[in-house]
């Protein structure tokens, strides 16, 4: 229980960066840590105390495994979590490039 | 060697790249090939792939690999990694269905087993290495062509 509140503490980090901070890149740096503490989680609730890797290695039982469901999600996570990060990078290099500026209250003009 | 002193990073930091890189490299098709025996494969093996490109770009200044590789030849490498994939699920038609495993399976915990398996880790690698390449490839890209405005 302790370890899923200490993930909860990471998801709220990350909530208090993106909600919080002006500056575009610590938003960003906001996103990343939400998605790794969902990842963290997601692993967290897979694992069983005294478990092993859920490999099939020679000359072992198979005995006591971890739950090897949520690991294979948090991959596809993982590389959706890189899509999104390139994407969101790019949009803030391309909002630099307009205004002059990573501070989102600075970032007025609707056109031109 | 001179001309290499003007763009990237310091004479430290490029000869310690050029130690460790060889060996990041070495470690990432490592990962590849021992995707069917142990933990990592096709993803992992070309994200670490990807990043020793990433290291040499940093160290070395972007003009050392866009002058190698263009985006387009990027582009068309990871077209190739995915039509590879493809190929190899087709291949299971030969036995009667989409990605059955229709070479030799080999002896459990060698190398070589388990038939088309590794093959498909190289075609993901060769994917997943090329892309992630490509993304940063596209940011540096982008960043040169805003400060040449």
């Amino acid at each position: 229980m302790t370890l899923y509140l200490l993930c909860l503490a990471l998801f709220s980090v990350g909530l208090y960066g993106v909600l919080r901070k002006r500056n575009l890149v610590k938003i960003i740096i906001g996103l990343g840590i939400i998605e790794y503490s969902m990842n963290l989680f997601f692993v967290l609730l897979g694992y069983r105390y005294h478990g092993r890797a859920p490999i099939d290695a020679q000359a072992q039982d198979i005995l006591n495994m971890v739950d090897p469901l949520p690991q294979a999600l948090v991959l596809t996570s993982i590389v959706i979590g890189l899509g999104v990060t390139a994407l969101v990078i790019s949009i803030a290099i391309r909002i630099y490039e307009k205004y002059g500026t990573f501070d989102i209250t600075k970032i007025k003009r609707l056109k031109g | 060697m001179a001309f290499e002193q003007k763009s990237g990073m310091s004479l430290i930091v490029k000869t310690i790249t050029r130690l460790t890189v060889g060996l990041i490299l070495i470690f990432g098709i490592y990962i590849v090939l021992h995707g069917h025996l142990s933990p990592g494969g096709g993803f992992a093996g070309g994200v670490i792939i990807a990043l020793a490109f990433v290291h040499l770009m940093l160290a070395f200044g972007k003009d050392a690999v866009t002058t190698r590789i263009s985006k387009e030849m990027a582009s068309n490498l990871e077209s190739i990694g995915a039509l590879m994939f493809l190929v190899i699920a087709l291949i299971g038609y030969f036995g009667g269905s989409f990605f059955l495993n229709i070479l030799s399976k080999g002896t459990p915990f060698e190398l070589f087993s388990s038939g088309t398996i590794p093959l498909s880790n190289a075609a993901i690698s060769l994917k997943v290495g090329v892309g992630l390449f490509a993304i940063f490839l596209a940011l540096v890209i982008l960043e040169g062509s805003k400060r040449e405005k």
